[in-house]
């Protein structure tokens, strides 16, 4: 499992006088990913899509229904391509290589490439449409895959992106003639719009000649780890397959891991509730001026790329479809079925390509230092970062490290704002500084009201956990069959029961395959058994020996299941609530409990309100613009009597009297 | 398709406890929940275009119940006037000065009197259908088992078909209607049927000429007409492919407006294109006017869903041609209803052509025209529609004169003065082609070149546009000649054959022959009898006859008729000719499908209704099929 990477830094050699200006004007000659008779400018594509029977079959069926006039809808069609169509201009993008390596330079970023995984991608594309599926953690995101393929003489992804760019001033633009393509959040109640992007994206996957690019999450997690995929851009771009207008497309998940986020404040209060700001090219500026920063590596890892034949195993069924006019083939919902499958399969693949870097495994050993609130001399804390990255290697993890003192060094400049060695030379974390809630805020915060006093502590907690986040998903089968065992004896029937119910309510929380939890179930248990996690006598399991795995895999689960039993307990009382209202009521009651702060997280609440879905433990109501739960009570009850059974208690005070916590003030002063 | 609407008109459908309700009444709750529904169904980026059908669900509203076409189209004869009304025909409004005293003297009409005109039925036989199966088909689509509904759906347009309309005599009409709407509403109709033992007989424009369509007399189980005309829409259009998915109750005009509104044409027009169904055409192997361009049904259809009482039969590919062994969708060509419901078919569209233009020829006699004809096919060079009249017709067009100079084809003032002065044609023997020709300019003045060519060659001479056009717009007035005829006491009606170009000559003047003969014999005097050639084809040509007489000393004019039909097509038979070029075979002509299609072919059609139809749901009992009676069903258990 644990595979030996080999991570190239591609702006290194940029780094030379005339090294930016040289490069990005050389000669340059992409490779494509399908190789025609003939190739379409980005114009051939939109006038394709307008001209297609598909569009043309949906426009005569609106105007006879609604009885608009056609040239209108043509119109309308023709204002949607415009709006969304890529352009490529090559100048443009020589200059924005200029300006990204510039930035880079300034952010002091290293960006590490799995080299040999590109070298094999390019020695096989050419023959059929190639998927770049990124994890999206960052806007940086967006620049990564397209300076990765100036570099590697591939040509430039079509790359999916939101509307919000779309409308910033220059930067929309230019982001379109670097071959951006704009598609609007929400499709519903445009039938036009929805069947234009439809044709337009299906058209690019089988006509344009180039990686296309978008990210299967939709929209940038905020908690820095996976969540579950949406279907409907892969739907569109697998069309051409299921049509058979192409023979194959090739899917490449990528992982890109950043040792820090250049929204990680941002984020950390979005969770809180505080929305985020708008995008605007302002705003960019602003954050420009903060960027003469230390940031620290960008790990790209490419996966290996992904058949999709192949994984359908040639069975790209053959359907009714097929009497249609190709143009106006559909999915059939056996096909969306296996677009879901593959979905969910990448969004593993990409879990699998997760680096664990230097960042994370520090953020692992300063999160359990604060929850056992005891400072780590330096010495200390490179020890337990050998640890962490030994506990990862196992468990399938792939590290990246070279030399870790080192590393940790760096690390400590690169996150100076969220962790410092104070004069012991102890790793503490600094705590926020206290924020002036004013009344324009208060009004639009989406969640409970939080205290000041509260999000000072809890920002710094929840950016931390940002960086525990991308590992966890190696730890929670282990983590949760721990807890069952830690509490009680229990045989292998109970066990593996109460682990897929709990599993089940943290469905959403932890990206989860159902049909693969069984065999995820019966690894984490030998591994359990084998690292002296638990013991087995033949009858019933009990606790191993090693407590200190056993204590990292406690504290690894314990804010989402405190966030699960708070909504229980919160449901169990309400009985039927609306969704934003137990939001609230959750956040309310974290703030009084005093819990650990990321159970404060909007997203964190809403992803176990939807595991108590998942088990049934409540129904999921639409009712207008609002979701409303109604809880079944039995099964609520046993959901809340599982979780508080094996909820560990910490006895933590997270806040200035916290031994790990670094007031700022008192930093200044020191 | 839709268990909301379903149990929304089942909810309705309690609530009104009046269990015989007219169409009407059910309609527009049942119109709004569909509307809902269609809302619903367009969110899913829908290609389907729903066309608004001229032909409204109650018939009777725009249509004659008792005869052919729009109720406010007829001729109508007083004294020594004439005129036909309406302004849906060109010549709708005008009066006819010489349409009366052709009547007179041709069929020996007394055109002082009233015209006989039915009064419509109030009294209809009880409705046999169980109430729980009507329960469960109202679940499924629109049922009706209103008296009106029922009749004028039991029926086609022959002769004995309109007479026993006339005099409400039907042995047996439907026990109800059901309308679905779409292809999965036929399939849970069709196995309602095979579950609780009720025939189906499917239900398009009901133009049959056939008998097809008729209700079988002697049927005891439950009969459901089920109406295709809610099946009207375009499922797809394909311009480029130049290809529809259409769902089969559309009818023909609606279809061919709906394309030439976007710039395409079907170009399938059967004389009866304004009423006729696209499924009809299929179950028929219809015959278009136009057929040289476009082709006939079988030329034009790509594919065809049929939906059987043994499951869905349709091929798995949308290709221009295959080798499969046997062309199973061809089976339901012609079927005549007996095999189950067409459902959806994929017919070819084209480009509308830039230029249509019309032209006429007149020849000295039938035989020079005959000649002429045949020369077109072997260069292949037909226009679009090429059709040869013989001087009863051309005479019929001139009593068809109008006082603004409409009419069918005549000859006025120089033209007439030419053509029978100077190049001595005989007025009574002097046939007339009509020409439709279609294609850019440039293409229609080459042909029409060349057509004049050939003409002269056998003695023709070209006679105008105009004589051109109106040719070809009498026929759709033709139709409503037998209704007016009827009023006075004559019987009229036509039929076609195919016949090989080396017999075509001899079978006409044969038929003719006996016709005469069995009329004398009866003692007629007052009758008419016509043809013409209205198609043609590499190996023959396809000849139309009318045929109609004065029924004063006839006890029984139907059956008179019909003998007399009889005796024409065994002449056609023995001359060489077929059984139908495009009517069908039906109940009308069962007597010769046998011999037709050899007795093997006969056990294949019953095998094939075994396999499809096994419990005779589509008892129809066309072609070969028996009617079923208890009798016949006792003896086929037995064997
Ligand atoms: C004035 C006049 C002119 C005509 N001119 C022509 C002509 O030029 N060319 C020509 O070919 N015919 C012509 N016909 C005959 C007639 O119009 C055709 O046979 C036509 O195809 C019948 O179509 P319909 O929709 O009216 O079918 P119907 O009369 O309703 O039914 C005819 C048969 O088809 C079956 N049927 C109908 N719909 C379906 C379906 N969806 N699935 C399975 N079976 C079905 C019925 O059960 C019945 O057996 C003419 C008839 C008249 C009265």
């Amino acid at each position: 499992m644990c595979e030996q990477v080999n991570f190239v830094d591609i702006l290194e050699p940029r780094r030379t006088q005339s090294g930016i200006f040289s490069f990005m004007s050389r000669n340059w000659y992409p490779q494509r990913t399908q190789i025609l008779d003939r190739y379409c400018s980005p114009e051939d594509l939109k006038n394709i899509v307008e001209n297609s029977a598909y569009l043309d079959a949906i426009i005569e069926a609106e105007c006879s229904r609604t009885g608009v006039n056609k040239a209108k809808l043509q119109r309308n069609v023709h204002s949607y391509l415009e709006e969304m169509g890529l352009d490529k201009k090559l100048h443009i993008i020589r200059w924005m290589g200029v300006i990204f390596l510039k930035i880079s330079f300034m952010m002091k970023i290293k960006m590490f490439v799995n080299e040999a995984a590109v070298l094999n991608l390019k020695s096989t594309i050419g023959k059929n449409p190639v998927l770049f599926l990124p994890t999206h953690r960052s806007y940086a995101d967006f620049c990564l895959m397209t300076y990765l393929c100036y570099h590697y003489d591939i040509d430039f992804p079509a790359v999916a992106a939101g509307m919000d760019f779309y409308s910033m001033a220059v930067i929309g633009r230019r982001m379109r003639e670097t071959c951006a393509f704009y598609i609007r959040r929400t499709l519903v109640g445009d039938q036009l719009y929805a069947a234009t992007l439809k044709q337009y994206v299906r058209t690019l996957v089988a006509k344009h000649c180039a990686p296309i690019e978008f990210f299967l999450e939709g929209t940038r997690s905020r908690s820095n780890k996976s969540i579950p995929p949406k279907y409907g851009m892969l739907s569109m771009c697998l069309m051409p397959l299921f049509a058979h207008e192409v023979t194959d497309i090739t899917i490449v998940p990528i992982n890109i891991s950043y040792d820090r986020l250049m929204e990680q404040s941002l984020f950390a209060y979005e969770h809180l509730g505080v929305p985020k700001p708008k995008e605007s090219t302002g705003g960019l500026l602003k954050a420009l001026h903060n960027l003469n920063d230390h940031f620290g590596s960008i790990y790209v890892n490419l996966g290996n790329p992904l058949s999709v034949r192949e994984y359908l195993k040639n069975n790209t069924l053959y359907t009714r479809e097929t009497l249609k006019p190709v143009d106006l083939q559909q999915l059939t919902n056996e096909q969306f079925k296996q677009v879901q499958s593959i979905a969910d399969y990448v969004t593993t693949l990409q879990q699998k390509n997760t680096v664990a870097t230097i960042s994370n495994l520090l953020s692992l050993v300063l999160m359990q230092s604060v929850i056992k609130n005891e400072p780590l001399h330096f010495d200390e804390v490179l020890q337990e970062v050998n640890w962490m990255a030994t506990v990862l290697r196992h468990l399938g993890g792939s590290v990246f490290e070279n030399d870790v003192k080192s590393s940790v060094e760096r690390i400590l400049v690169v996150h100076g704002k969220m962790m410092r060695l104070d004069r012991q030379r102890r790793l503490r974390l600094i705590s926020g500084v206290l924020m002036d809630m004013s009344n324009d805020i208060e009004k639009k915060m989406k969640g409970h009201t939080l205290q000041a006093q509260t999000m000072a502590v809890a920002v710094p907690i929840i950016q931390l956990q940002l960086y525990v986040n991308p590992i966890l998903h190696c730890l929670v089968s282990p983590a949760i069959i721990c807890l069952i065992v830690h509490k009680n004896l229990v045989d292998k029937v109970k066990l593996e029961v109460d682990y897929h119910q709990i599993r089940k309510m943290l469905s959403h929380e932890f990206f989860y395959l159902e049909h693969e939890e069984e065999n995820r179930f019966s690894k984490a248990l030998e591994y359990c058994i084998e690292n002296k996690v638990v013991t087995y006598n033949g009858d019933v399991y009990s606790l191993g020996e090693d407590t200190k795995l056993q204590y990292l895999l406690k504290w690894s689960v314990w804010p989402a299941l405190t966030t699960v039993l708070k909504c229980a307990e919160i449901m169990l009382k309400q009985c039927s609530c609306e969704h934003k209202q137990a939001l609230k009521l959750v956040q309310q009651d974290v703030e009084l409990a005093r819990c650990h702060p990321y159970c404060l997280s909007l997203e964190a609440a809403t992803n176990c309100l939807q595991g108590l879905v998942a088990v049934g433990a409540m129904i999921k109501l639409k009712r207008e613009q609002e979701v409303t739960y109604e809880v079944v009570p039995t099964v609520m009850e046993n959901c809340h009597s599982i979780i508080k059974s094996i909820l560990p208690q910490f006895a933590v005070e997270f806040g200035s009297s916290n031994a790990v916590m670094l007031d700022d003030r008192t930093l200044s002063r020191l | 398709m839709s268990a909301a609407f379903a149990s929304s008109t089942d909810s309705k459908m309690k609530s009104n406890n009046d269990n015989i309700r007219t169409v009407d009444s059910v309609k527009k709750k049942g119109l709004s929940d569909k509307n809902k529904k269609r809302a619903n169904n367009a969110s899913g980026n829908s290609t389907v275009i729903k066309v608004k059908s001229v032909i409204p669900r109650r018939r009777q509203d725009l249509l004659k119940w008792y005869g052919w076409g729009y109720k406010d189209s007829m001729f109508h004869l007083d004294g020594i006037n004439a005129c036909f009304t309406g302004n849906r025909y060109s010549i709708g409004g005008q009066t006819l000065p010489f349409l009366a005293q052709w009547a007179i003297d041709k069929l020996g009409v007394d055109t002082t009197r009233e015209p006989k005109i039915p009064k419509m039925p109030t009294k209809f036989p009880d409705s046999r259908l169980p109430k729980n199966i009507q329960a469960e088909l109202e679940k499924i689509a629109l049922v009706s088992v209103d008296g009106m509904d029922r009749l004028i759906r039991c029926h086609g347009q022959t002769l004995k078909d309109m007479s026993q309309l006339r005099n409400n005599s039907f042995p047996r009409i439907p026990d109800a209607v059901i309308w679905p709407e779409s292809h999965k509403q036929v399939e849970q109709i069709v196995s309602c049927a095979t579950r609780h033992k009720f025939v189906i007989i499917p239900f398009g424009g009901g133009t049959s000429v056939s008998g097809s369509v008729t209700c079988p007399a002697k049927e005891t189980r439950p009969i459901l007409v089920l109406d295709t005309s809610d099946m009207n829409s375009i499922l797809w259009l394909d311009k480029e492919q130049l290809l529809a998915r259409v769902q089969a109750g559309i009818v023909g005009q609606d279809l061919e407006r709906e394309m030439r509104a976007r710039g395409f044409t079907v170009g399938h027009e059967p004389d009866s294109y304004e009423f006729s169904t696209l499924g009809g055409w299929v179950a028929t192997r219809a015959s278009g006017m136009k057929k040289n361009t476009y082709g006939n049904i079988e030329d034009l259809i790509v594919q065809t869903k049929v939906v059987t009482p043994r499951g869905v039969l349709e091929k798995g590919c949308r290709v221009p041609r295959i080798s499969c062994g046997p062309e199973w969708e061809h089976i339901v060509m012609g079927s005549e209803g007996c095999f189950g419901v067409v459902t959806e078919v994929v017919i070819k569209i084209r480009p509308l052509p830039p230029v249509v233009c019309y032209g006429s020829l007149v020849f000295p006699n039938w035989e020079s025209g005959f000649y002429f004809e045949r020369e077109v096919a072997r260069q292949r060079l037909q226009p679009s529609s090429i059709r040869l009249m013989d001087n009863e017709q051309f005479r019929f067009g001139q009593a068809l004169k109008t006082e603004s100079t409409w009419g069918g084809v005549l000859l006025d003032g120089l033209k007439r003065l030419y053509i029978t002065k100077i190049k001595g044609f005989d007025p009574t023997k002097l046939c007339v082609v009509t020409l439709l020709m279609e294609g850019t300019s440039e293409q229609v003045a080459d042909r029409e070149k060349k057509l004049n060519a050939i003409a002269a060659w056998y003695g023709g001479i070209p006679a105008g546009a105009t004589n051109g056009e109106n040719g070809y717009t009498l026929t759709f007035v033709i139709a409503y000649l037998r209704d007016v005829a009827m009023e006075y006491d004559v019987v009229a009606e036509s039929f076609e054959t195919s016949v090989p170009w080396d017999r075509t000559l001899a079978l006409c003047a044969n038929v003719k022959k006996r016709i005469e003969d069995e009329c004398r014999k009866r003692g007629i005097d007052k009758f008419l009898i016509s043809h013409r050639l209205t198609q043609t084809y590499d190996a023959g040509c396809c000849i139309y006859f009318y045929f109609g007489h004065n029924t004063a000393k006839c006890p029984d004019p139907v059956t008179t008729y019909e003998e007399i039909e009889e005796a024409a097509r065994d002449e056609i038979i023995a001359c060489g000719g077929s059984i139908s070029h495009h009517h069908g075979v039906g109940k009308l002509r069962k007597k010769w499908y046998t011999n037709t299609v050899s007795d093997l072919g006969r056990e294949l059609l019953f095998s094939t209704k075994k396999t499809l139809d096994p419990d005779n749901i589509f008892a129809l009992s066309n072609m070969a099929f028996e009617e079923q009676t208890n009798e016949t069903k006792t003896v086929i258990s037995k064997l």
